[in-house]
């Protein structure tokens, strides 16, 4: 039973988070890498159809069971734990690398999870861990966007709580199965909690809100752990979903048009996260075999070419100080290596060939064109084109190309740099050799991505945007302004709100408090003396009620009535026990 | 963009269009339209600038401290 729990793999992530800070400072980082290699080494060797139960009250928890979804998920969750801990190999601060093991190691329990409960639990607890990188960048925007941050996916996650219970109290069961045509209230509450970590539309407003604040190591990991986990999930509980599909398409479009309008490296890559996962979406709803594998694959490729993404930028936001486009330009001389790695991972999003991009996204698109749903694979393939537009096009203009703007520049630590070649090198490599990344897939591949047909597609469609581009880059002028988002429903009626709800009716008991203290006050202040209180009721004439004069026979109560008075209580306490 | 730049990417097109007028095609219904993903790249790219620019300007863009301001 106890050996049991060492094939746990996300045991390794949330022990590690435990004995980290009781390390000597300048031992973390280096003991950081070794936790998500541990897992990764677990997730490597276990066997399909392991299994690890556990009593907990009247239930069966199943803390690890593998198959080949689940195993693809971890590998590339505890692999990309690894390369992130290189990347914030210089921060010296705990409660950041805390938070990224916990965090990774809440992704990795999803994944491995067996039934409802243990779900849900690594789903809040990495809510919460995932909101400390938002905070820990330490500024007054971030600490609000993190706060915004955990609350919405508090709402999520009371969602998914909310549709298991119910689920549980009709089936009596926790196991995870398939809802896709289930149609119970239920079902409908654990896909809108699902699909908000998803960031589906109109769910989606906390990502491009809360990743661009958090802070520069943070924002790699964050891009990598929460929508794909949920993707995971959304891929095992509701593949085949044709509602899937709609918003899948919706979402590879709606983060382009918002990547055209904003205003920061991490904004645009944050945008690009819904469009990418749109994809995945798509390909779950989807649901034949083809698009499923197209779906894993591409959540596969996009964690290593996202992080590569977040990597570069957070190398910008490191040796200027600022990700936004406003405040860059011309950095091409100063910065060669970052931007040659960053564009290693534009290439892998854009889809060129040789890049893992193509050989993902490609599985996605041509199954949508195999089930014959000729205008989803149009418009992905619109998408397609935004994303190498802002992505390929616009990020590298912005920031290393156009107006040279003499802005000063530190030199990042070495380690960012390695994390990045990395990263980059296994963007490469799985474009050259799909079939390492095809082999691991839960259905077995017979997509060829590398033909004649497709190339030409490809070639034709990023050249002609590029020309589009080169035509009309004087449209790209950065401007400091922010762009309104879903989540204008809730930020812009706070202050109403906080006014309505909040300070009214603070109004309202501050009011009661004041009027309550005067009472007081005055009942104190006749209490000192009731006999001056009652002669003051008997004074009737106002001349005999003032005061210029002290008189001790007026405001001191006289020795014999106090003598009377106690007196009267002695008999009335003799007269109390005679009587009982 | 330098001369021989422009050069690779035409070179790139014809290279293209070659392979396209000399294989099997999909079954889509634009498979059969000639050169469709140069006209694709090209019309989809510019429709989405303008697209996002126009829903920027009359909707979405605001000044940076417009939450702060109450």
């Amino acid at each position: 039973m106890w050996s049991d729990l060492f094939t746990i793999p996300a045991l390794p992530m949330i022990v590690g988070a435990i004995i980290l800070p009781l390390l000597p400072k300048s031992l973390r980082s280096t003991t950081f890498l070794l936790f998500p290699l541990i897992s990764l080494a677990i997730v490597w060797t276990l066997p399909d159809g392991t299994l690890v139960a556990v009593e907990f009250m009247r239930y069966t928890l199943i803390v690890c069971k593998v198959d080949q979804l689940s195993r693809v998920f971890g590998i590339i969750f505890a692999f990309i734990a690894f390369a992130g801990g290189i990347y914030s190999f210089h921060i010296r601060e705990t409660g950041q690398q805390v938070a990224a093991l916990v965090y990774a190691g809440c992704a990795i329990g999803i994944t491995f999870a067996g039934d409802l409960l243990t779900l849900v639990m690594f789903w809040e607890l990495m809510a919460i861990a995932s909101a400390y990188l938002v905070w820990a960048r330490r500024t007054a925007d971030s600490e609000r966007a993190g706060m915004r941050y955990l609350l919405v996916h508090l709402f999520g996650g009371s969602m998914l709580l909310g549709g298991i219970l119910l689920h549980v109290a009709e089936t009596g069961s926790l196991e995870i199965i398939r809802l896709s045509e289930s149609g119970t209230l239920a079902s409908w509450l654990i896909l809108g909690g699902v699909a908000l970590n998803a960031a589906v539309p109109p769910l989606h407003a906390w990502l491009a809100d809360a990743y661009p604040r958090a802070t520069i190591t943070g924002a790699v990991f964050l891009s990598a752990f929460t929508t794909k986990s949920a993707v995971y999930v959304l891929a095992r509980m509701f593949p085949g979903m044709e509602i899937l599909l709609i918003f899948g398409v919706i979402m590879t479009l709606y983060g382009v048009v918002f990547a055209v309008l904003a205003n920061d490296i991490r904004e645009v890559l944050a945008y690009h996260i819904i469009s990418q996962v749109g994809y995945m979406v798509a390909g779950i709803g989807i649901g034949t075999e083809m698009a499923l594998n197209g779906a894993v694959a591409h959540a596969y490729s996009h964690i290593l070419y996202k992080a590569l993404l977040f990597m570069g930028a957070g190398v910008v936001l490191h040796t200027t100080g600022t990700s936004k486009f406003s405040g860059l330009g011309g950095l091409a001389k100063s910065q060669p290596v970052t931007l040659w790695l960053f564009m290693v991972g534009a290439f892998s999003i854009s889809g060129f060939p040789l890049f893992n991009g193509f050989i993902s996204k490609s599985m996605i698109v041509s199954a949508a064109g195999e089930a014959h749903v000729d205008t989803a694979m149009l418009l992905l393939m619109l998408a397609s084109v935004g994303t190498f537009l802002s992505i390929g096009l616009k990020i590298p203009a912005l920031t290393w190309f156009g107006a040279d703007r003499d802005i000063a520049v530190t030199k990042p630590p070495v380690n960012m740099h390695v994390a990045m070649v990395v990263v980059a090198v296994l963007c490469f490599v799985y474009g050259v050799v799909p079939s390492l990344l095809y082999n691991m897939l839960p259905y077995s591949v017979t997509y060829e991505p590398y033909t004649a047909y497709h190339l030409m597609e490809t070639v034709q469609i990023l050249v002609f945007t590029f020309v589009a581009f080169w035509m009309l880059r004087s449209k790209f002028v950065s401007h400091p302004t922010i762009t309104l988002d879903t989540d204008w429903f809730y930020r812009k009626p706070a202050g109403f709100l906080r006014r309505l709800v909040v300070d009214s009716l603070g109004q309202v008991f501050d009011w009661v408090e004041e009027k309550i203290m005067i009472g007081v006050k005055k009942i104190a202040i006749r209490a000192r003396n009731p006999l001056t209180f009652a002669r003051n009721l008997q004074a009737v004439n106002p001349a005999s009620s003032e005061r210029a004069d002290f008189d001790p026979d007026v405001y001191r109560p006289p020795a014999e009535l106090l003598i009377a008075l106690i007196l009267l209580g002695v008999v009335a306490l003799f007269g109390m026990i005679v009587l009982l | 963009m330098k001369r021989w730049q422009w050069i690779a990417i035409s070179l790139l097109t014809v290279a293209s269009l070659v392979v396209e007028f000399n294989i099997e095609h999909g079954d889509h219904w634009w498979s059969s339209i000639p050169a469709f993903y140069i006209l694709f790249g090209f019309a989809g790219c510019t429709a989405i600038i303008f697209f996002s620019k126009t829903l920027g300007k009359l909707f979405l863009q605001r000044e940076e401290d417009y939450y702060d301001v109450e």
